[in-house]
């Protein structure tokens, strides 16, 4: 039995060990375990963990459903996903530059609501052409979201307000100004929603026929992807990228070797708004096409989650964006065929998340362990060393903790 | 009842759960865990008091007010319960503080959303996200009620206010006056100077954890009975990052955080006393309700830069660090 056990362990430790895909191999190890733990919690329910994950995954398109109403097929479940997506990923862009500069932006949520509202006040209710209502509404709620990033960076730079406290009570602030001029200007009295936008001022180009199915493509979908492919280049592959790593890893460090650490995180939270700003845009005008009044959107607050899973990394956030919103698109379908209810979607989510923040932990058991094995193995004579080098540490941000760097 | 009597009731009554919650974040911030889990844990809380309120509600007379404390009793330890979550995750797991703090929030909402509807359904028959509480009684002091403007304080109050202040002297007392919270506090400022003391680090952390977990349990069942008078999804407005605010404005101590609270707690009844009394639409309620959030923010301005965080506040404790 014993030995039965540490072949298991070897083996987990072999898959986890190789350090040129780890990055990838952890944050799959964490998915797979909470799939593990739900699909237990669904059959102590008496259903079929199989059926529901399938039904999620046709809910949001990715399977064929058993059947679809006029002019529906799986094309236009996967093109709500996507449309769904798009906000997902820029959210979760703007986290992640906060994050890798040591910026910890909870107030994506607000930065949408002002981006979202403000270009539906400007450019919702015009009567401008298409052509120029469309690259507007992005523009607007890009600058939207930069100033109010600004605002928060400057005052932790300035005033050395902590930018979660700030945010928050930002958060608060915007969504009830807005609440109030929602209510008291652009009201619709029968959806208690904003009033609706004009068609050229969506963020979608819709009817698309595409063979029977009617459909919608969303514009902001391939912009966010080169956003994504931007902010990678951006971090990895410029001076300024190494720079705001540099101040997110130790901003003493930093800024002993010059770099100028207030400007770098005001910057940092510029961008970050900006991108907050485009996620609102395209969701407040693209998906939604409407604003709840008073209500913060929970995607700014999934983004972080959808962050930390994909790795901090501007391509990984891709493929969680992508994992998260094909979960929560496709509950609905889940809960009305298969009878588990829809709240355990956020439960599935919840569980990815749990698992992948012990990531740094499992990394740290893995290496401890391979490194165990391989002393045994070889002669004593080369002592195996624990810490992380500064290489491994910029590659990882589940270390980051390790070196200490910015608290609360 | 004078207007101004009015504002001081209903601000303490927003701002004593607010304190207690914020303790709660004290006490873990002090041992050196971020604990932006408050919210999480607060929610956790006021849905096992909620449980408990909702299954025992056939053992107790209608008019009993003994499932109320007991409620609170019940949402101290589930608050603990799940602050395990976080303390284990930090400590033990070595994760990110911010990163599981924002984890185990996410968690308990769903968690709790889906545990309410789920027993709502299996053992209630009715799939509501809700669990009703009683209304609570009010309690007004004779005499000391008659006091001009101070007398407010002692007029029409809810006995979990009673509960909090009583919880938050003896949280005070422990902290600052007995050896276990100087450990507490050594924790968050010199973890190796109190483990070569031959203090357990990892230890006094877990323990302030949970403490921070049963007090913001206590709050989160405080909110539950006075905004809602039920256990739903709404118990998670933001109470918990309010906290967190108020414990940074307070710096870090106890007693400037009371008045921190207090400040937000009045500013918020006071806003709600101003549009009531102007007559104005009801629509410029959402403006009044900024008021809060913006003196918050200014008081930051003022006071925010002479704050100290507790040194070690954030950093896993490494035993072989120097």
């Amino acid at each position: 039995m014993n030995a039965f056990l540490s072949k298991i362990k070897h083996f987990f430790v072999n898959v986890l060990g190789d350090e040129r895909w780890q990055g990838i191999a952890i944050p799959v190890f964490s998915i797979l375990c909470s799939l593990i733990a739900i699909s237990a919690i669904i059959l102590m329910l008496g259903k079929n963990p199989l059926d529901a994950f399938t039904s999620l995954l046709a809910g949001s398109g990715w399977l064929p459903k058993a059947s679809y109403s006029g002019g529906k097929s799986m094309l236009t479940d996967f093109m709500g996903m996507l449309d769904a997506f798009t906000p997902m990923l820029f959210a979760a862009l703007a986290v992640t530059i906060a994050l890798r500069s040591g910026l910890f932006n909870i107030g994506v949520s607000g930065q949408m609501l002002i981006a979202g509202f403000a270009a539906t006040m400007l450019v919702g209710y015009s009567d401008l052409p298409a052509i120029i209502a469309r690259p507007l509404v992005l523009l607007i709620g890009m600058i939207a979201g930069a100033l109010a990033g600004l605002l928060i960076g400057w005052l932790k730079h300035q005033f050395n307000i902590h930018e979660v406290v700030s945010s928050i009570m930002l958060n608060n602030i915007f969504a009830y100004v807005i609440s109030f001029f929602i209510k008291t200007r652009y009201i619709d009295p029968i959806t208690r929603h904003s009033k609706g936008i004009t068609a050229a001022a969506r963020l979608e180009i819709a009817p698309l026929q595409i063979g029977d199915s009617i459909t919608a493509f969303p514009i902001g979908l391939p912009i966010a992807l080169l956003c994504a492919i931007g902010i990678w280049f951006l971090l990895f592959k410029t001076t300024w990228g190494l720079e705001l790593t540099a101040v997110g890893m130790n901003a003493k460090a930093a800024k002993y070797t010059g770099i100028k650490v207030g400007r770098t995180m005001m910057l940092a939270m510029t961008i970050s708004g900006a991108l907050a700003g485009l996620a609102g845009a395209t969701y407040y005008l693209g998906f939604l096409k409407s604003i709840n009044p008073g209500e913060l959107t929970a995607v700014g607050f999934d983004s972080i989650a959808v962050s930390l899973l994909g790795n901090i990394h501007p391509l990984g956030v891709i493929l969680s964006s992508l994992l998260i919103t094909t979960m929560t698109r496709g509950s609905v379908y889940m809960s009305s065929t298969v009878g588990v209810r829809q709240e355990i979607t956020s439960l599935i989510i919840g569980m990815v998340l749990l698992f992948s923040a012990c990531g740094g932990f499992i990394k740290m058991w893995v290496d401890r362990t391979r490194q165990a094995e391989e002393d045994l193995s070889k002669s004593a004579d080369d002592a195996g060393d624990d810490t992380p080098s500064p290489a491994q540490i910029a590659r990882d941000p589940a270390l980051w903790n390790m070196s200490g760097g910015e608290t609360l | 009842m004078s207007t101004l009597n009015l504002i001081i009731i209903d601000g303490l009554s927003f701002a004593l759960p607010l304190l207690i919650i914020a303790i709660g974040g004290i006490y873990s911030e002090r041992s050196g865990v971020v604990n932006l889990a408050l919210e999480g844990l607060l929610g956790f809380g006021a849905f096992a008091g909620g449980l408990f309120v909702a299954a025992t509600a056939g053992f107790f007379a209608s008019t009993s007010n003994a499932p109320m404390y007991i409620s609170f009793l019940v949402a101290a330890l589930g608050g603990a319960l799940f602050a395990t979550l976080h303390a284990v995750l930090c400590i033990k797991f070595m994760a990110n503080q911010v990163i599981s703090g924002v984890v185990v929030n996410i968690v308990s909402v769903a968690l709790t959303g889906f545990l309410t509807s789920t027993i709502n359904a299996t053992f209630f028959g009715n799939p509501s996200v809700k669990f009703m509480l009683r209304t609570s009684p009010r309690w007004t002091i004779p005499y000391l009620s008659d006091i001009p403007l101070l007398g407010a304080v002692f007029t029409n109050f809810y006995p979990f206010e009673v509960i909090i202040i009583a919880v938050a002297l003896f949280a005070w007392y422990l902290l600052y006056r007995t050896r276990f919270g100087m450990h507490i506090r050594a924790a968050g400022d010199n973890p190796q100077a109190l483990e070569s003391a031959g203090i357990n680090v990892s230890r006094v952390r877990f323990i302030a954890v949970l403490i921070s977990g049963a007090l913001s349990g206590i709050g989160g069942m405080a909110f539950a009975y006075s905004i809602s008078t039920n256990f739903s999804p709404a118990i998670y407005f933001g109470s918990g990052f309010l906290a967190i605010a108020a414990l940074i404005v307070g710096n870090w101590k106890i007693i400037p955080t009371f008045a921190a609270c207090m400040v937000f707690g009045l500013a918020r009844s006071g806003a709600y006393a101003l549009v009531l009394g102007l007559n104005a639409d009801a629509s410029v309620i959402d403006l009044a309700m900024i008021a809060p959030y913006v003196i918050t923010l200014l008081l930051l301005v003022f006071f925010g830069k002479s704050n100290q965080a507790p040194r070690a506040l954030g950093e896993l404790y490494d035993k072989s660090k120097r």
